[in-house]
């Protein structure tokens, strides 16, 4: 027998032995969880307004700072209006197909010192390492984002080629940018998501689902609300008006 | 060293810590605190008293389908390309880490908080074996700096000052820093980037573990939950069979009162969901995932009396709660899980007879039921475990003999009846104005307290005059 | 009309030998109330100290013993939230005998605290009270948690002709008595219950009103020891005059 064999072969020996069970059934799962996602957006192309209210709500609440644009176009100024206040400069960015746009050049031309991320891995390890210092040194990080949670005021970021994880997560100040699409309401809804993720998965998907809710805290020192342990100190959320993607 | 000595009775230990005046403010203070949040986040959420049924009912339901959830998470986690390994106890499990540690040349490992390594102490089989492990959760990097073991599930450092993590970096650290939480937390972070760019390995647990995916769940407020499992090339997670869920579905019940019970967050800051190793055309992540299913236990309180207990998140509420908990602390506690839980998941770790005086510390008053996301009855399994002290005589016979007596006594009304005009006889000398101010038998109970004398006619006594009363 | 309700005393172990007055009380409570009150003979204890330290075989035949004491009774009234508790929920279970399990069921089904049978069953909230002041009432844990009754108790009291009722502050926490445990744990339990006794005397009330024996035997010996005015009362002590 092999080790997996023994050990759940123990665990159907001791299972045996239970008695008097009460009767148990686990959550109900969307049977088809596309449809659901599309019936979720359909209820949101009238309920959105409210949906993203709430959001800014909650992500304010948790330490978040939230601003609101016309259009992807208009990204640029306000990344630039936060880099300026803070007076730094580095930022490093999801792939332009990433993020919906080539905000690049436009970020540059505001003094900005503006890097993308390649679109897929890099087989050099030199070439990698080299990557990792850039991205560590970097001040702010640009991403978009895949779900935005108004219940919670949480970002969720599935990682893959061209949306590194180290974007969100090195930099002190991590910028998210998202629009209509992204928009959910409630964690629930955020869970059909995630079954529909799992059923379906195009090629360049990565290993890891983030869910942002804030800056990085702790309080493990005389419960004291801090902010900034590992990850970003500040969390900005960009709502787009237009559609990114047309 | 700091590390509670178990050759000391735990009546003793719980008697340091009555004195410690700052662990008696700091208690007060954070368990207050997490009560009163717990309290507003379950306050603005009226559907989370039916989520929690729902939570229990699944952990139930996957309990009894163990075996079958298992395998599927298993072939899930392989087919992603992760190796899955088996320890039915700490040293197997600390074996398969080392093993894997070895064959990667690992020398610097960075650990995201997790009480099962804690549980099967990894952290000196590490260090024994070369590979220096460090934890980066604030409160287990300032306990890992004092050679110390935490003292709360979810708030491991809650029992020391500023001040204290002040001179503490200055030892260890060499930086005189100003006793200000935000200027040690800026140290911490400078101190842990640092190893988590260099580290080789990342070791976590799991919050949770979905079988239809494969998924590894972490939540954490810092964010080295992301930093473990992304930076290094390989990461290790060691969980308990029991936090397997079945769907992505299920997973949403629970993170929807996990943090409200722990924090009075309505979600941690990160909760991060991991498939597996690095993918193609992923610039980061680790080439290798391991996952460490341990039983310890466990698995034998499938059919046993703790089954209840696997159901526990570890949220740390009930501890809040806990008036004796909040009274002695974690540290007094002894082992690795502090508080009313953690009695009975070290009884699951290390048996009954290690719980012999801890299953009494408790009040039985139930406020730790009340507080559990999944409704977990723990004054009723600490009740079991008093039985199995007193059937399989783990009990002292002093304590067995006194029951027996008492027993016969009450099992008996004549006896009950003749007990009274002695127990008045020889608690003579001791009454005085009508209270008892000092009983040499129960000398440390009246040491603060007046004991009432048994009343010169008990009720039964007067039954007969009153049932004469007409009303 | 119709015939009188009729009940039994379960008056405890702790009731009997250390506060017979609270028992008078009761009977005398209840027949102005014009219920039909009898005291079984023979009774002793439920069997919870033992059952709470693990010593099943002689709880269960405390609880076999008790079953059948009040078998016949219509209901059965304990002046005390645990000992109600350890009727209504442990008992069934303690029981291996199926005919004296389905006895015990039935016994749980008619086992009430006090202020349950007061409200609940009698319908009554309005009472005078034998002091007058200030009064603040503590939950006690098995009445609390494990009969989920908060509200009898203070429906009557928040009626209380000549009686203000003031909150508790953590009014739900133990006062750490917990039985055995206060013997075991002495010093944890004394500091438990320096908290309780902190926030009793921080209310202003007069007395302090419990319906179980257990934490008026602790709140009661701790404010003595410490000369505290304020009054450990049992909720029977205090509803003196009847319907009002």
């Amino acid at each position: 027998m092999t080790p997996r064999d023994l050990f759940l072969t123990r665990i159907r020996a001791e299972m045996a032995k239970t008695r008097g069970l009460f009767p148990a059934r686990t959550a109900a799962r969307p049977a088809d969880p596309g449809a659901v996602a599309e019936t979720i957006r359909r209820q949101l192309a009238e309920r959105w307004p409210a949906a993203l209210e709430r959001f800014r709500e909650e992500f304010e609440r948790v330490g978040g700072v939230f601003h609101r644009v016309g259009a992807l176009a208009g990204v640029p100024q306000v990344v630039a209006g936060i880099a300026h206040e803070r007076e730094i400069r580095r930022l490093v960015a999801w792939d332009a197909r990433e993020l919906g746009g080539d905000l690049l050049p436009a970020l540059g031309a505001r003094g900005l010192e503006p890097f993308a991320m390649p679109p897929g891995d890099l087989p050099d390890v030199a070439a990698r390492a080299a990557l990792r210092e850039r991205v560590a040194a970097a001040e702010l990080g640009l991403t978009g984002a895949d779900l935005a949670i108004a219940e919670t005021g949480s970002l969720v970021l599935r990682s893959g080629a061209g949306r590194p994880r180290s974007t969100s997560l090195l930099p002190a100040c991590h910028i998210a940018v998202f629009d209509r699409a992204a928009l959910i309401e409630s964690l629930a809804q955020a869970g059909v998501f995630l079954e529909l993720w799992s059923r379906e998965e195009p090629a360049g998907v990565g290993a890891v689902t983030s869910f942002i809710t804030g800056p990085s805290r702790t309080a493990d020192i005389e419960l004291t609300l801090t902010r900034g342990v590992h990850g970003p100190k500040e969390v900005h959320a960009v709502f787009v008006d237009a559609p990114i993607r047309g | 060293m700091s590390d509670t000595d178990l050759s000391v009775p735990f009546r003793r230990r719980a008697n340091g810590a009555l004195k410690d005046r700052h662990l008696q403010e700091a208690l007060t203070i954070a368990t207050t605190k997490f009560i009163d949040l717990r309290r507003e986040a379950f306050g603005e959420f009226p559907e989370g008293e039916g989520l929690r049924d729902l939570a229990r009912e699944i952990k139930e339901a996957t309990l009894q389908h163990l075996d079958r959830y298992l395998d599927q998470l298993i072939d899930s986690v392989e087919r992603l390309g992760g190796h899955v390994h088996y320890a039915g106890t700490s040293d197997e499990a600390r074996r398969v880490v080392l093993d894997i540690a070895a064959r990667t040349g690992a020398r610097m490992a960075v650990k995201s908080k997790s009480m099962a390594t804690e549980e099967i102490h990894l952290n000196e089989a590490l260090e024994a074996a070369g590979v220096t492990p460090i934890e980066t959760d604030l409160g287990e990097y300032i306990i890992q700096l004092a050679h110390e073991r935490p003292s709360h599930i979810i708030a491991p450092a809650i029992h020391k000052t500023k001040g204290q993590v002040a001179e503490l970096f200055a030892k260890e650290l060499k930086r005189e820093v100003a006793a200000d939480p935000e200027v040690l937390t800026e140290i911490a972070r400078g101190e842990l980037r640092e190893k988590f760019l260099k580290a080789d390995l990342g070791i976590t647990g799991a919050n949770f573990a979905v079988a239809d995916t494969g998924t590894i769940v972490l939540v954490t407020n810092e964010g080295n939950g992301r930093m473990v499992t992304s930076l290094p090339r390989v990461h290790v997670a060691v969980m308990g069979v029991e936090k397997v869920v079945p769907s992505m579905t299920d997973l949403m019940v629970f993170l929807q009162i996990l943090a409200k019970s722990a924090t009075g967050q309505k979600l941690s800051v990160y909760t991060t969901l991991v498939r597996g190793p690095r993918r193609a055309g992923e610039l980061e992540g680790p080439d290798e995932f391991h996952l460490v299913l341990l039983d310890n236990g466990r698995i034998g309180q499938l059919a046993g009396p703790l089954r209840e207990s696997l159901s526990c998140l570890r949220c740390g509420a009930c501890l809040n709660v806990c008036p004796v908990y909040r009274q002695i602390g974690g540290h007094a506690y002894g082992h690795t899980y502090p508080g009313p839980i953690g009695i009975l998941l070290t009884a699951m770790l290390e048996g009954p007879r290690s719980v012999k005086d801890l299953a009494h510390a408790s009040s039985l008053c139930g406020a730790c039921v009340d507080a559990c996301p999944v409704r977990i009855d723990i004054p009723r399994m600490l009740v079991e475990l008093r039985r199995e002290g007193a059937e399989r005589r783990i009990a002292p016979w002093t304590e067995r003999l006194a029951y027996g007596l008492m027993a016969r006594v009450l099992g008996s009304p004549r006896l009950y009846r003749w007990g009274k005009p002695i127990a008045r006889l020889l608690q003579r000398p001791f009454v005085r104005g009508g209270t008892i101010r000092s009983l040499p038998l129960l000398a440390d109970w009246t040491q603060t307290r007046d004991l009432p004398p048994v009343a010169a006619r008990t009720f039964q006594e007067r039954w007969r005059d009153l049932e004469r009363e007409t009303s | 009309m119709t015939a009188p309700v009729r009940a039994s005393l379960m008056v405890t172990c702790l009731g009997d030998m250390f506060f017979p007055e609270v028992g008078v009380r009761v009977v005398r409570l209840l027949r102005r109330l014009g219920v039909v009150v009898d005291f079984p003979e023979g009774q002793t204890c439920c069997g919870q100290p033992l059952f709470n330290s693990g010593y099943h075989g002689g709880a269960a035949r405390l609880a076999a013993r008790t079953v059948e004491l009040f078998k016949a009774a219509e209901h059965v009234v304990v002046p005390s939230g645990s000992c109600a508790y350890m009727v209504k929920h442990e008992f069934p279970s303690l029981l291996r005998d199926s005919a004296a399990r389905e006895s015990a069921a039935r016994l749980a089904g008619r086992t009430w605290e006090l202020s349950q049978f007061l409200v609940r069953v009698l319908g009554t909230t309005r009472f005078r009270a034998s002091v007058s002041g200030r009064v603040t009432y503590h939950d006690s844990c098995h009445l609390l948690r494990g009969l989920h009754e908060s509200e009898s108790p203070r429906a009557i009291l928040r009626n209380l002709e000549g009686a203000e009722l003031v909150d508790l502050p953590g009014h739900d926490e133990c006062c750490g008595f917990g039985g055995s445990f206060s013997v075991r744990l002495p010093e944890v339990s004394s500091q438990i219950l320096e908290k309780k006794l902190k926030n009793i005397e921080a209310t202003g009330a007069a007395c302090v009103v419990a319906c179980d024996a257990g934490c008026l035997m602790q709140m009661g010996g701790g404010l003595r020891r410490r000369r505290s005015k304020v009054r450990p009362v049992h909720l029977a002590e205090l509803l003196d005059g009847g319907a009002s």
